[in-house]
């Protein structure tokens, strides 16, 4: 019981007051034939279509190739980024060296990258896991570097009074005062991987949402253009809620009470 | 150094003195140099009280930074006992302005970060810990955060966190900043308290005459840019002290001494366009009596 009246607030009500609204006032759109929105298909449509395409293999297998694609691209970026961004932070004669260039490479779009990661990468897997890298990597390391140099130097300085070694000011300074930092990083990064692997997968994949939702495009089956649609929203908002839950469990002291 | 935390055995001879010897210290910024101590000599006694007062930007932060060995002055030299500091150390633990507990750690992690930086056991470490979280009454709090903390609260973890660790000297840099003044007041009673029972050689820095003079042994007073001592009081006021003293005459007859004194000052320090100085000569000015200053003014 307790757990129902925790789901069932006014807040969650809220919700789906908004989305129900939405929905209707997307009904009334298309019933009284709003001028360029003429070829937009009836909600009912696109749900039929929807609960037709969730009953099928290879509507969950383009969901897997997707998540896959953002997985190891987004891992990838991480785990070059972070400790890039940590050692930039620290070492100032490291960052001198490096961050000309990765200032002048930081403002490129993502997408940007399309050609030259075909070109170049043996093959098209290849290419979008790179792509998808580059999408997060920037933002990771910009989001450490940050964090890094946002860490008040008392913290330091008592930690050395303290007896720490510069292991230990590492360790239990360095990396958890950048944590914050680096969950910021990760959120707004898995947004951009998004956005970038959609667009890899439409000019460059094979399966994937993204695909799926162009091939829909070029069938001219206008509900499941929508479907593939609502599924990236939801699977770009499924993955940004795990890195807040992960966030949230690596950070036990942001929690007030 | 043996573990004499808290349990009441007074051996001051085992804490350490503080010599500052003509010490300089200059900033370069922007090819303009701001010398923010000239000549600066000062000395905290073996267990003793020492408090540090002066206007805004007289440096007293920067001697902080000095003693703790953060910093390294341009010309001049510092001594704890007979030895030159080169460096930060365990000999002297300084308490900072603004709270420099360690936000990721629970209390008790804030606590014994120290011990464990020195691999000491973990048998001794909590035993260590249970007595100086009992004496600071942050025991049953051991497990919160820092946020989940009040500002009092937080000082006493800091307070603890240094003295776990026996420190020589302890350093405090305007520690009760910030609390409100109900807070404050209690926290000026419970450090008080804490010094007399232990006599370890403190040296403290504030903005207010009221608590300066409460706590100090002996009273230095720094001038404004560049910044060196002005004067040393010593304060007769008997141990223990009590928040009754506040009234007594010989307390209203230092504070008077001591205003005048850091009136000069901060009138430097206002005419040189200081901001914070401008807050200063407004409390002063209200301490000494508003007609007498306006009087001087003219």
């Amino acid at each position: 019981m307790k757990k129902i009246s925790k789901v069932v607030n006014v807040k969650t009500l809220r919700g789906v007051v908004s989305v129900v609204f939405f929905v209707a006032l997307w009904q009334l759109v298309v019933l009284v034939k709003v001028p360029y929105l003429q070829n937009l298909p009836y909600p009912k449509e696109v749900a039929v279509d929807g609960i037709q395409a969730a009953g099928s293999k290879a509507y969950w297998f383009d969901w897997g190739i997707s998540l896959m694609r953002i997985f190891i691209g987004f891992i990838a970026a991480q785990l070059i980024g972070i400790p890039l961004g940590l050692a930039m932070g620290i070492s100032r004669i490291f960052k001198s060296y490096t961050f000309p260039v990765f200032e002048i490479l930081r403002p490129i779009p993502p997408i940007a990258w399309i050609p030259i990661a075909i070109l170049f990468w043996p093959t098209r897997e290849l290419s979008i896991y790179f792509l998808v890298f580059i999408g997060a990597f920037f933002i990771i390391v910009i989001n450490v570097l940050q964090g890094v140099s946002n860490i008040s130097v008392s913290l330091k300085w008592a930690a050395t009074s303290l007896g720490a070694r510069p292991k230990d000011i590492f360790w239990k300074i360095m990396v958890p005062g950048s944590l914050p930092s680096i969950v910021t990083g990760m959120t707004v990064g898995m947004g951009v991987t998004w956005n970038v692997l959609i667009a890899a997968e439409m000019i460059a994949g094979q399966g994937g949402l993204g695909r799926m939702t162009w091939e829909a495009y070029t069938n001219h089956n206008i509900p499941f253009i929508v479907v593939g649609m609502v599924s990236i929203g939801v699977a770009g908002y499924l993955c940004s809620t795990f890195i807040r839950w992960l966030g949230e469990k690596a950070m036990p002291w942001k929690r007030k009470f | 150094m043996s573990g004499n935390n808290g349990r009441g055995i007074t051996n001051r001879d085992i804490f350490g003195e503080v010599r500052v010897e003509g010490v300089t210290k200059k900033y370069e910024k922007e090819g303009q140099c701001q010398t923010v101590l000239e000549e600066c000599s000062l000395h905290v006694q073996r267990g003793k009280l020492t408090v540090l007062m002066g206007p805004s930007g007289c440096g007293k932060t920067v001697l902080i930074n000095l003693i703790a060995g953060y910093e390294k002055p341009t010309a001049g030299r510092v001594y704890i006992d007979d030895t030159p500091v080169t460096g930060p150390g365990r000999d002297r633990l300084v308490v900072f302005q603004e709270t420099a507990l360690f936000p990721w750690m629970t209390v008790y992690s804030n606590v014994t970060f120290g011990c464990r930086a020195q691999g000491i056991s973990r048998g001794e470490t909590k035993e260590r810990a249970e007595l100086i979280l009992k004496k600071v009454g942050l025991y049953e709090f051991r497990d919160k955060y820092p946020t989940q903390l009040s500002g009092g609260m937080q000082r006493r973890a800091e307070l603890a966190r240094a003295m776990i660790n026996d420190p020589k000297i302890m350093i405090l840099d305007e520690p009760f900043r910030g609390l409100d003044a109900m807070t404050r007041q209690l926290m000026q009673g419970f450090y008080v308290g804490l010094f007399e029972e232990i006599g370890r050689t403190n040296f403290f820095v504030t903005h207010e005459v009221d608590e300066a003079i409460f706590l100090a042994d002996r009273l230095v007073i720094m001038t404004f840019q560049p910044g060196k001592v002005k004067a040393e009081i010593d304060i007769d006021l008997p141990r223990p002290r009590d928040v009754r003293m506040l009234a007594s005459a010989r307390f209203m007859e230092i504070r008077g001494q001591a205003i005048d004194l850091l009136y000069e000052e901060a009138a430097k320090a206002f005419s040189a366009g200081s901001k914070t100085a401008y807050d200063l000569m407004g409390a002063l000015v209200a301490q000494k009596g508003a007609c007498n200053c306006l009087d001087d003014k003219k």
